[in-house]
């Protein structure tokens, strides 16, 4: 007979329990376990489990017969639940008929206390402020493991498996480092590390800090696995395509250390968040490709006081900085004060990436935030490390550091003016699917584009007024009064520009197409 | 004229074709330097977009220049 389950719908405990009569039983006990609205300290609004499930199915079902061998109970069943679940729901069902209650008892907590400890599944908590969380589901107190002898305890060895080893993290190679230790473990676990971006670099970063033992990690992606990733993201397999990398990412560092707690951010982080989000952890590692989340990493570093690792790379080289504020290390801004346009700094995507490139450079910066949080010695020098993997050399530039931000102002400076100009951007940017969205949201579309532009492509059955953008100072006073107006133009640079200076005029019920007009045709075209 | 070692990295080598060279060059500062190899590579990018160290020291672009010199020109890249 089955004795463990996977149930993808609510579980029906009348019907479990009928499964388990049998004449020569005197006692049932049953145990049920719920969601509850709250876990750590954090208010939670619901959750998912997610079982690598030939494997729970098989661990699950041994878990049962070792109940049944240990106690001498005539029937034991399990059921644990996957998916969706709300405040209240059932997400394990566990019973057990005896001849005598003590057994019963018994069984159920050696049953529940086992699952939670060895069964692959991994839990993943909704908050009601909207983050998300995975939690493996393990270190759980085992009261088996404290019973006295006497208990029909050595009767398992003769029915099949013994009770499987729980995970206990090995770190002793790493600990036999002097400069490690009892102690440089203990740091490890006490450490929060955020990791931005799981693809090329962060792979290597994900998988070295979780093995190492970093009590929090930290992701965050917004991505979803491509084929085209596989070459140099090393996390995901070809089952991945198409998952969203940060869930992936949780997954997989349960799988290589339970006992590391993960907080996954599936939306970027963004100029509102950065600061208090950096304030929660106390190092930071940039992994993604994109130039302006590179930025707003530096400014978030700066403002927030906590030390970032950068990592980026072109073709066969790569680039490494520490950033760390407290220590007088130069930012992002030092080196290059405004952020470059897309076209000038080059991708993976356009220019071409050897897979290893990330990765040597990814493992380079897992090994600089271990020497961060182990305080091992490091170069105290403020240097961009150049690495070129072609003919093997690692160049260390030196920066001056009273050359950069300090001659603007100092980093702080540089860096809140920055975040300050991404966000009054982040709120007058809108996106909207269409024009038409837009008008039955209430606005009143202004095309600041040019008489010629508007000739060429007219905006499409929807009513608008025409506003060149260089001329759109002398229409302050009409657009102050009446309603909320959405300005466009071909890409939304102008449209963004406008806003600016009707906002500095005093205008505030204007607001810029985010992406512009080219936006929302490659909304329609995907 | 200054006898320099030049090094390039990202798209600079690309545009370049190569990962470094030597040149005689008569330009007085590194500004002008750039300018010229500018125009020889046709390198996209501007020197406002760029870092530039010499002996392995990031430096200003008004520095001049000096028989012997390595200089590197690095771009900012974004690929991870």
């Amino acid at each position: 007979m089955k004795r463990f389950a996977i149930a993808t719908t609510a579980i029906d405990p009348a019907a479990l329990r009928e499964g388990l009569r049998d004449p020569g039983a005197g006692g049932f006990c049953a145990f049920e376990g719920w969601v509850r609205n709250s876990n750590e300290g954090r208010e939670v609004d619901g959750l998912e489990y997610e079982a690598y499930v030939e494997l729970a199915i098989a661990e699950g079902e041994r878990i049962a017969e070792e109940a049944i061998a240990r106690y001498g109970v005539s029937a034991a069943h399990c059921v644990h639940r996957t998916g969706d679940l709300k405040i209240g729901d059932m997400a394990v069902w566990v019973g057990a008929s005896a001849p005598h209650r003590d057994e019963a008892f018994r069984a159920c907590r050696y049953i529940i206390d086992e699952i939670k400890h060895r069964l692959p599944i991994w839990k993943k908590e909704h908050y009601v402020t909207g983050e998300t969380s995975w939690v493996a589901c393990s270190h759980t107190y085992r009261e088996h493991e404290h019973e006295e002898g006497g208990h029909p305890h050595h009767g398992h060895a003769h029915h099949g498996h013994a009770p499987a080893a729980p995970f206990m993290p090995d770190y002793s190679r790493q600990m036999r480092l002097s400069e490690v230790g009892e102690a440089g473990q203990a740091r490890l676990a006490a450490a929060r590390v955020l990791v931005i971006g799981a693809g090329g670099l962060g792979s290597p970063v994900i998988a070295y800090l979780a093995g190492a033992g970093v009590g929090t990690l930290g992701l965050v992606d917004g991505d979803r696995v491509d084929a085209s990733n596989l070459h140099r993201q090393t996390l995901y397999d070809a089952r991945d395509i198409g998952k969203p990398k940060v869930e992936l990412a949780a997954r997989r560092v349960a799988a290589i250390n339970p006992s590391v707690q993960v907080r996954a951010f599936a939306e970027p982080l963004h100029a509102g968040n950065v600061v208090e989000t950096f304030a929660q952890f106390d190092l930071v590692l940039e992994c993604t490709d994109d130039m302006r989340s590179r930025y707003l990493s530096s400014d978030g570093a700066v403002l927030s006081g906590t030390p970032l690792v950068l990592a980026s790379v072109y073709q066969y080289e790569g680039q490494l900085q520490v950033v760390d504020p407290k220590a007088g290390l130069p930012c992002l801004r030092c080196l290059w004060p405004q952020e470059p346009s897309p076209e000038a700094v080059g991708s993976c995507v356009l220019s071409g990436v050897l897979g290893p490139v990330p990765g040597v450079l990814g493992a380079m910066q897992a090994m600089e935030a271990l020497k961060i949080l182990l305080d091992l010695p490091r170069p105290k020098n403020a240097t961009l490390a150049l690495v070129n993997l072609l003919d093997n050399t690692i160049q260390h530039l030196g920066m001056d550091t009273t050359a950069g931000c300090a001659a603007h102002g100092g980093c702080t400076h540089q860096a809140r003016a920055a975040l300050r100009r991404a966000q009054d951007q982040r709120e007058m940017d809108l996106s909207f699917h269409s024009l038409a969205e837009a008008v039955a949201a209430g606005f009143q579309l202004v095309d600041v584009r040019e008489a010629n532009e508007i000739a060429a492509l007219p905006l499409p059955g929807v009513p608008s007024r025409h506003v060149p953008s260089g001329e759109i100072a002398v229409h302050a006073q009409v657009l102050r009064n009446e309603g909320r107006y959405l300005l466009i133009c071909a890409s939304g640079r102008r449209s963004a520009h406008a806003v600016q200076r009707l906002r500095a005029e005093g205008v505030e019920n204007v607001y810029s197409l985010a992406g512009g007009l080219a936006a929302l045709s490659l909304r329609k075209a995907s | 004229m200054a006898l320099v070692n030049l090094q390039y990295y990202a798209q600079l080598r690309e545009q370049a074709g190569t990962g470094s060279e030597q040149v005689l060059t008569g330009a007085a500062s590194l500004r002008d330097l750039y300018e010229e190899l500018r125009a020889r590579h046709g390198f996209s990018l501007d020197a406002a977009s760029l870092k530039v160290a010499v002996n392995t020291q990031f430096c200003a672009w008004d520095r001049l220049l000096r028989d012997g010199d390595t200089v590197v020109f690095i771009p900012p890249v974004a690929g991870g």
